[in-house]
């Protein structure tokens, strides 16, 4: 679902590496994007898979690769090359057990450090997080227009539990966007340039091998792009990468909420885990305990408005997710100061409703 | 976006007094004022090194100045997406030193393959020269370097020949002092698929102590057994664009997948029912799992289909753990087992090892094989002939059969549409283990 999204959102050039459990949606896209007029292509490896995506973006077209965790380590440089040059690109990744090759059948919720915190200088890289196929669907799709709109790469986080796990889909139910398209240059421009007015918005894009010059670096530049050492211009290009997420960062959040007026306790979730979480918040309700419940689904940037509401007269905050020491958690912590903040973590297998429910009984709360 | 010269005519190049680096860029231009190529189609793709600055040298050509070795891939990306648009016509040319050819050496061994339309002029002044001075892939044997301090002893890459077992179209290795560089350059931007020229030159700052200055450095080249000049291909081959223009006009159209069928009877489930399957590698375990999810699709109820085997896919185990309900389902794992069918030792043993058989409770409805090795286990038993009556491709459906057959979830009218919608040559088959297993259940073995 994750490839037809992307094929629904106007997706036209892919490469990818084979790697469990990511290896379906680079199938999908090899059957399938030739007869939607594009092109998909096995590549020697990660590195070169993401490299070729960057280079067709900077032509022009919508593209995306699909990996886990190893393959993810390799394109570490390259995200950081789209996120410097305002190269749209989706990478789709799909998790697995860590660290290393760890369990390449085996789930888990281990890379949101790593896939959100992947570039040098703290810089924000967008992440949906779906949690069955139907999410899939959409949040493809909103990667991809994201990735257009922001010109900045855009991570589809997923895992094995929620991409290789068959299951009825209600065809009529899934979400269809509009795709977005990224805003070119004036044609009658010389040049293609950072020409900004403000550091949050995002400058138009002009094709490599069009009628307007194009200067792509991978440096630090001025606003034509052009290799600069640091200068006050420079920090305000850098600058201008952060803001223009951060003035979306509203916009850009995605969250299903379930909260119960009475509730004194909010369980949080992302994921495969959200689905548990889900059913744990019913099982417990109909115990007599109210709960409010909240799955995130675009993590970064953080959802902050819909966390404050969410959490409103909220005493304890459960966090649910397949990971040792609970990497989301961390994030969320400094906007959960005021609260009690327990995690639910396990790895090596999903996190069960019951888990959940024993964990949320056991805190006292 | 149109000029008469490409290199800016006030160009400063940047580079140290002798350097090859700036013949080759007066002769990039002269090789593109050849081919007359509008500046807006040709994409000077730069790598790291002191080749990297070239960029800013072309104010009238794209460029794009790249991580260290990725240039290659990069460009190969703009040419592949280029063959895609209805006016193809991009020409990515990518300067890059020894040392990036030797970190990005698959990017250029995978573009000779796919023989995009990419020109690499490789600056091959053996070694690395803005970092320092160090030993590259290319620094000949004995060559002090800041990193081969008693001399170089691992012997250096022959570029061309490694991309000639690559299939590259066009190949040659000049020394930037050629006057026909230019010349030379031109032919290979022009050649349609991947080209590359390796240019040999000495890194003034730091080549020059080893004495390969002016002639010594044919000595440098003849040393390693280096030829000059075009190498002679293999028979002309197709361009990446060419295939894919072919693929696009030949590819059969897309086959809709078979439908599930819709029926009016409903599936007589009250609450969701996790099922295991678990049998051997290659004996279908998980194709009947899906029919069984397609059956209760058919019949509007909910289903999640988890398949697990080792790594191999073909031998030991197969499994599929299967949820069906009459709602959407959330968590799609099991806290406990309602149905196991396991029809093989493999899948038997794997449910132990993986921790099932803890999920197993007395409620647990269990069809086995009857050849299995069992000893103690949880939950109602029944045993049946499965592999033999049916065959071992057959167990698992027949199992699944037999199942319904005693506890009919779905109603047979929809086993009997789904198996309508398949594709002939597998109806056969389906029928008869479908049949076998029903047979067990009405009359036993």
């Amino acid at each position: 679902m994750v490839a037809e999204g992307a094929l629904a959102a106007g997706c036209r050039f892919f490469a990818g590496y084979p790697i469990t459990p990511a290896s379906e949606i680079y199938e999908v896209m090899m059957r399938d994007l030739v007869a939607q007029g594009g092109l998909a292509l096995s590549a020697p490896d990660e590195i070169s898979s993401l490299c070729y995506c960057v280079g067709a973006s900077l032509r022009g077209l919508k593209a995306m690769t699909a990996t886990s965790g190893p393959g993810w380590a390799l394109m570490a440089e390259t995200v950081q090359y789209a996120l410097m040059t305002e190269t749209p690109v989706v990478i789709a990744l799909v998790q697995r057990l860590g660290p290393s090759t760890g369990g390449a059948t085996q789930g888990a919720q281990g890379d949101i450090f790593l896939a959100e915190f992947a570039t040098s200088g703290g810089y924000t890289i967008p992440v949906f997080a779906p949690s069955n196929a139907a999410e899939c669907y959409e949040l493809a799709q909103q990667a991809f227009n994201w990735s257009e709109r922001l010109r900045s790469p855009v991570v589809l986080l997923s895992d094995k539990e929620v991409g290789m796990t068959t299951e009825v889909v209600e065809e009529a139910a899934l979400a269809r966007l509009s795709p977005v398209e990224r805003t070119s240059v004036a044609a009658e421009a010389r040049l293609a340039a950072y020409d900004i007015e403000r550091p949050e918005e995002v400058p138009a894009f002009a094709p490599v091998g069009g009628g307007v010059k194009v200067t792509v670096t991978g440096s630090a530049h001025d606003r034509r792009g052009r290799l600069r050492k640091v200068s006050p211009e420079v920090v305000e290009m850098l600058l201008h990468l952060q803001r223009k997420i951060e003035a979306h960062a509203t916009e850009m959040a995605l969250v299903r909420t379930d909260l119960d007026p009475d509730a004194s306790c909010l369980l949080l979730s992302y994921g495969i885990t959200a689905r548990a979480a889900r059913e744990a918040a019913g099982l417990l309700r109909k115990e007599g305990f109210p709960i409010s419940f909240l799955q995130i689904q675009t993590l970064f940037p953080v959802p902050t408005e819909a966390l404050h509401s969410a959490s409103a007269g909220i005493h304890t905050v459960f966090v649910a997710e397949e990971n040792l020491g609970g990497q989301y958690r961390t994030v969320l912590a400094p906007w959960l100061a005021d609260k009690r903040v327990v995690g639910i973590n396990k790895i090596g297998s999903m996190i069960s409703p019951g888990d959940i429910v024993r964990a949320i009984v056991g805190a006292r709360v | 976006m149109g000029t008469a010269t490409y290199l800016a005519s006030d160009a400063k190049l940047p580079y140290c007094r002798g350097c090859g680096h700036a013949l080759v860029v007066r002769q990039l231009s002269h090789a593109l004022e050849r081919l007359a190529l509008p500046p807006g189609s040709v994409a000077l793709t730069t790598d790291i090194g002191c080749v990297g600055l070239a960029d800013s040298l072309f104010p009238y050509l794209h460029t794009v100045h790249t991580t260290h070795g990725r240039s290659t891939a990069m460009a190969t990306g703009m040419a592949l997406a280029d063959a895609v648009l209805p006016a193809p016509g991009l020409k990515p040319i990518v300067m890059i030193g020894d040392g990036g050819a030797m970190i990005g050496l698959l990017h250029l061994v995978h573009a000779a393959q796919l023989n995009v339309d990419v020109t690499v002029l490789v600056h091959n002044n053996f070694l690395f020269g803005m970092t320092g001075g160090q030993h590259s892939a290319f620094t000949p044997l004995n060559w002090i370097t800041a990193t081969t301090p008693q001399g170089n002893w691992i012997p250096p890459l022959d570029l061309l020949a490694l991309l000639r077992t690559a299939h590259a179209g066009f190949l040659a290795r000049q020394f930037a002092t050629d006057s026909y560089l230019d010349a030379v350059i031109a032919d290979a931007i022009a050649f349609p698929g991947f080209s590359l020229v390796e240019i040999l030159e000495i890194c003034t700052g730091y080549g020059t102590r080893n004495k390969a200055t002016g002639n010594a450095l044919r000595g440098v080249a003849s040393r390693q057994g280096y030829s000059i000049g075009r190498m002679e291909a293999e028979q002309e081959r197709p361009t990446f664009g060419a295939l894919y223009r072919h693929e696009m006009e030949s590819r059969p159209p897309k086959k809709p997948a078979p439908g599930i069928p819709k029926l009016t009877a409903k599936g007589k489930l009250a609450s969701p029912l996790h099922i295991v399957i678990a049998g051997t590698a290659g004996e279908r375990v998980q194709s009947s799992a899906a029919l069984l999810c397609r059956v209760a699709l058919s019949v509007g109820l909910y289903s999640t289909q988890k398949n697990d085997n080792p790594v191999t896919q073909g031998s030991g185990f197969s499994l599929s753990e299967i949820c069906l309900s009459p709602q959407p389902i959330g968590y799609t794992g099991m806290e406990s087992v309602d149905v196991g069918i396991v029809v093989s030792q493999d899948g038997w043993d794997e449910l132990r090892a993986n921790g099932t058989l803890a999920k197993f409770t007395p409620k647990t409805l269990l069809l086995l094989d009857a050849e299995l090795e069992i000893s103690s286990l949880t939950g109602r038993l029944l045993r049946q002939p499965f592999r033999r009556e049916a065959t071992p491709k057959r167990a698992a459906l027949a199992a699944v059969a037999f199942w319904l057959g005693l506890e009919p979830v779905v109603p047979g009218a929809a086993w009997d549409a789904v198996v309508a919608s398949l594709p002939v040559e597998r109806r056969e088959d389906v029928s008869t283990a479908l049949r076998v297993g029903k047979d067990l259940a009405t009359h036993g073995s």
